[in-house]
């Protein structure tokens, strides 16, 4: 269920949401508290409906404290003590200062409560209105009649309280997620664009590709680009996951939402301000935002019926207490129910948490399309993990090339080089790039067949071939000679993946791929093990490769030679057996997988989000976030529990002791008003201590390699890993 | 009624030591295009807002002055905690005075926080906002400011233990800021420095004799003799 987020704060609407017309545009708040504390913050100072705002704040206090001053004065018997003459007197006076009052603070909550009324529901709005109307409503038929006490103090003090309320936790909100506000709008950012020698501000939306732009330092890329002048290190890790800062000289290529390091540069832009990736990320972040989770959409259910309970308790509380006590004291105890239920802190329970680890998340790379897979990835019990690409670097190179006795490296080489030439299977870099340096012929391969997880088989003039697995070969009728499996073994239990190659009437030789493991992998592993999570291996690789790996990480439990469907199984099988399980993997290739298992995450494929089935993603240097990512939902959840305990704490024992008449209304209010923003405040908090501190335990520290030595040991294969 | 006197004219010392806070909003609002008598309007309502929040909180204060006394702690006799209550005050009147002579200074950072924060930002909006009503607002706005004068005042109207004092006092100390600041806002020029100082120490020292005072009354055996 998607909704529309609030103008302010950027939380989803509730279900009434405060719709209001603003310097001529229609704008959306997820309440009154936002609305006032949007234009207050943004309306620009001498637009009088913003000053309005403030005024009417201002306004409602000066009435409402000389309101409060006499009545208290009255109540202490300094004023009218035993003169019913000048009591009479304050008692106009009171009902002259609290009529404008009224109208001057209530007029919104009557609005919203109406616009419910209207839809057949009731809101918090209605139980303010109903409180206040009753105190006023009874205060001033009190003064006509010239009854003995009056409750205008009541009444233009609750208004108050729930205004202040409202606006601070509107503000404390929209603070909460400041941080948030530039990943929500990547388009709109403002860019330096340089245009007839002059600087132009303009939003990013509006910068097409080849306009040249300036980035000064400490500033986040708007757009994708190549330098045309300057040098600076840039810090790509939200982008690429690459931990160090990258040089960027005159001719380098930087992305969309790297933050720019100590130098100011001048780009070209490559691609239009919204075409970016960067752009496309916040578009989802937007997404995920707008998706309620289901705690939320109960929680939205639940809100309803409370506020119909609530009144149906101060009714109850009302004729309880009239039989017993005199009848203002009934209706001031009915009132203070009516006050004191706070069901904006259960609607406020989830979504700000979520959101606000939603933002932690995209901060350090991690997007999380909704709170919901933050919800399933707490709750998951198992890791599943792909091997090549995920916890190997993708990256695999040719380890040697063997062939029977009579054929030549070089033959089964080149027969493979042609057959690989006409595809895009996963060996072709490594071979390619193998075959350059022995400087075979070129021949290309024509009927091309790739079987996912087998193999490939093609055709080379008359004769067919084809490279893969022993069954897919099978499958295409040639046999294994010993030898060859003999072989194959021993490189198999040094780590090599082999593939078979057949032409003519046999299997003439095979490959030996090492796909060597990514640095950090080991203590991923034992970190997510140390959180109790039970680690698993899938992989369609052998499985002396795939044991000797999950061996080599301490993974407790592994299966290979498995294709998609045997995936798919398998995670079925574990979800009986042990709980909900995450699935580790690369998107795009085992998209089916992870979109099978309770909660995906796709490693390195934020290229192409449209196509992404995981829902959460990291970029593909990602791979030491996972045991951060798990932390920090676990505690977004307790932070949500939490919040949800409280809330009903507050909710049960304040409305108790409303009930039995030992809050008065004012003081109700006042908690009621702290309450909500006790919620804003707490979730503020954790976010900043407590999630920082929980999280801590379980970030993996990747050792810093030097830069000059992490070159080194890639240069050798990265052709093959760019191809 | 000497006593209220006092704290009058502490107030009246104590503003031009509000003049280098406060006086600051007062002179934003600066004048009125439409003359004189509209910018007397103007600072009339600022300052009416202004102590309006004085005379509100001091009614609180009293009433928690009171509340202290009859449910704080009902073992004592009422005259005992009266008179712990009036040396609380007195000793808090006498921190604050001694703040105003320099002393125990960083106390003053504490107060204020994020609410003092969010004040001061809707001060700046409020002070050119169009409209008769807006300096009304930034009055009231204004006396929420953390003041230790207005802090020391509290403190004297809470240990009253009852409301229309506690009322008075707070009226009487707003009172005594208002010529000053009327003065500055309409005039428009803030005092010299030295002549701020000057009249800070004054302050101070006023807040010290009262507070000595206040002390005094809870601890000497004769209560109600003396300034009453």
């Amino acid at each position: 269920m998607a909704a529309e987020l609030c103008a302010h704060c950027r939380l989803p609407l509730g279900r009434l949401p405060f719709r209001q017309r603003l310097h001529g545009e229609p704008r959306t708040f997820c309440c009154y508290g936002c609305a006032l504390a949007f234009q207050v913050g943004r309306g620009v100072p001498e637009q009088a409906d913003a000053a309005w705002q403030l005024i009417r704040l201002g306004l409602g206090a000066f009435l409402a404290m000389n309101i409060m001053v006499l009545s208290l004065l009255l109540y202490s018997g300094s004023l009218g003590d035993g003169d019913a003459w000048l009591r009479q007197v304050v008692h106009l006076l009171l009902l002259a200062l609290a009529t404008p009052t009224v109208l001057i603070l209530g007029l919104p909550f009557l609005r919203q409560a109406w616009h419910a009324a209207r839809q057949g529901q009731v809101a918090v709005d209605t139980l303010v209105s109903l409180g206040v109307g009753t105190a006023y409503g009874y205060s001033s038929w009190a003064t006509l009649t010239g009854a003995e006490h009056v409750y205008f103090d009541t009444a233009t003090m609750v208004l108050m309280l729930f205004t202040l309320g409202r606006y601070l936790e509107a503000a404390g909100r929209a603070r909460a997620m400041r941080d948030l506000e530039p990943l929500l709008a990547p388009e709109r950012t403002p860019v330096r664009v340089l245009e007839d020698q002059a600087e132009h501000m303009r939003p990013a939306a509006q910068v097409a590709a080849g306009a040249r732009v300036r980035v000064l330092p400490g500033e986040r890329m708007p757009v994708d680009g190549v330098v045309l002048e300057g040098a600076s290190s840039v810090d790509e890790s939200l982008m690429t996951g690459e931990a160090w800062p990258v040089a960027k000289t005159a001719g380098s290529l930087v992305l969309a939402g790297s933050i720019n390091g100590a130098g100011t540069l001048l780009l070209a832009t490559t691609a239009a301000g919204n075409g970016t990736q960067w752009a496309a990320i916040g578009r989802a972040v937007a997404e995920s935002l707008r998706c309620r989770s289901p705690g939320q959409q109960l929680a939205d259910r639940i809100a309803g019926p409370f506020v119909a309970g609530v009144i149906l308790l101060a009714v109850a509380a009302l004729l309880y207490w009239s039989v017993r006590v005199p009848f203002e004291q009934a209706l001031l105890t009915a009132l203070a129910v009516l006050v004191v239920a706070c069901p904006c802190a259960l609607g406020l329970a989830t979504p700000l948490a979520t959101s606000l680890g939603l933002g932690l998340a995209l901060r350090r790379g991690a997007l999380v399309r909704s709170g919901a897979a933050f919800e399933r990835l707490a709750s998951a019990r198992v890791v599943a993990f792909d091997k090549t690409g995920t916890l190997t670097s993708g990256a695999a190179h040719l380890f040697c090339s063997e062939g029977l006795e009579g054929v030549s490296t070089e033959q089964v080489l080149s027969m493979s080089a042609a057959l690989e030439r006409a595809s895009e299977h996963v060996l072709a870099g490594p071979v390619l790039a193998a075959v350059g340096r022995t400087k075979g012929s070129a021949p290309v391969a024509t009927d091309v067949q790739a079987a996912p997880g087998g193999g490939i088989s093609g055709r080379l003039g008359s004769e067919r071939l084809a490279i893969g697995t022993e069954t897919y070969l099978q499958t295409l009728g040639w046999q294994l000679p010993e030898t060859l499996a003999a072989r194959a073994a021993v490189l198999a239990a040094q780590g090599c993946s082999v593939s078979y190659v057949a032409w003519g009437d046999r299997v003439k030789g095979l490959l030996a791929f090492v796909d060597p493991l990514r640095d950090e992998a080991q203590e991923v592993v034992e970190c997510l093990r140390r959180m109790g999570l039970h680690t698993v291996l899938l992989s369609g690789d052998r499985s002396e490769v795939v044991a000797a790996v999950a061996a080599k990480l301490g993974i407790e439990s592994w299966r290979g030679e498995c294709g998609p469907q045997d995936k798919q199984a398998a995670l079925q099988a574990l979800r009986q057996t042990r709980g909900a399980v995450a699935m580790v993997g690369d998107g795009l290739n085992d998209g089916p997988v992870l979109a099978a298992a309770d909660v995906g995450v796709a490693l390195g494929s934020a290229s192409d989000l449209a196509r992404q089935a995981a829902e959460i993603v990291l970029p593909a240097g990602g791979l030491g976030k996972l045991p951060w990512l798990f932390g920090l939902s676990r505690a977004v959840r307790r932070t949500i529990v939490g919040n949800h305990c409280r809330a009903w704490g507050y909710n049960l024992v304040a409305l108790a002791l409303a009930a039995s008449g030992l809050l008065q209304p004012v003081i109700a209010a006042a908690l009621m008003a702290g309450s909500s923003v006790l919620v804003v405040l707490s979730s503020l908090r954790r976010q900043r201590f407590d999630w920082a501190q929980q999280t801590a335990i379980g970030r993996t520290t990747v050792p810093p390699l030097p830069r000059a030595a992490q070159e080194l040991s890639e240069s050798k294969y990265r052709p093959m890993a760019q191809r | 009624m000497v006593e209220y006197l006092l704290i009058a004219l502490a107030g009246f010392a104590g503003s031009f030591h509000c003049i280098g806070m406060c006086g600051g909003f007062a002179c934003a609002l600066g004048s009125d295009p439409r003359g004189r008598q509209a910018t007397l309007l103007r600072h009339l309502l600022y300052n009416t807002g202004r102590v309006s929040t004085y005379v509100f909180l001091g009614a609180l204060a009293g009433v928690l002055g009171t509340a202290l006394i009859h449910h704080g702690a009902p073992a004592l006799p009422m005259a005992t905690g009266q008179r712990a209550l009036s040396v609380a005050a007195g000793a808090l009147m006498l921190l604050m005075g001694m703040q105003l002579w320099g002393y125990f200074t960083p106390l003053r950072g504490s107060a204020g926080g994020m609410l003092g924060n969010g004040l001061v930002g809707a001060l700046r909006r409020l002070r050119t906002a169009p409209g008769p009503a807006a300096p009304l607002a930034l009055g009231v706005a204004n006396g929420f400011l953390p003041c230790p004068l207005v802090y020391a005042f509290l403190a004297k109207a809470a240990a009253s233990a009852a409301v229309a004092p506690a009322v008075l006092t707070m009226l009487c100390f707003g009172l005594g800021t208002f010529p000053a600041m009327l003065l500055t806002g309409s005039v428009g020029r803030l005092l010299a420095p030295v002549w701020r100082q000057r009249g800070v120490r004054l302050a101070g020292g006023f807040l010290l004799a009262l507070g000595a005072l206040t002390v005094a009354r809870g601890l000497l055996p004769l209560d109600g003799h003396l300034g009453h």
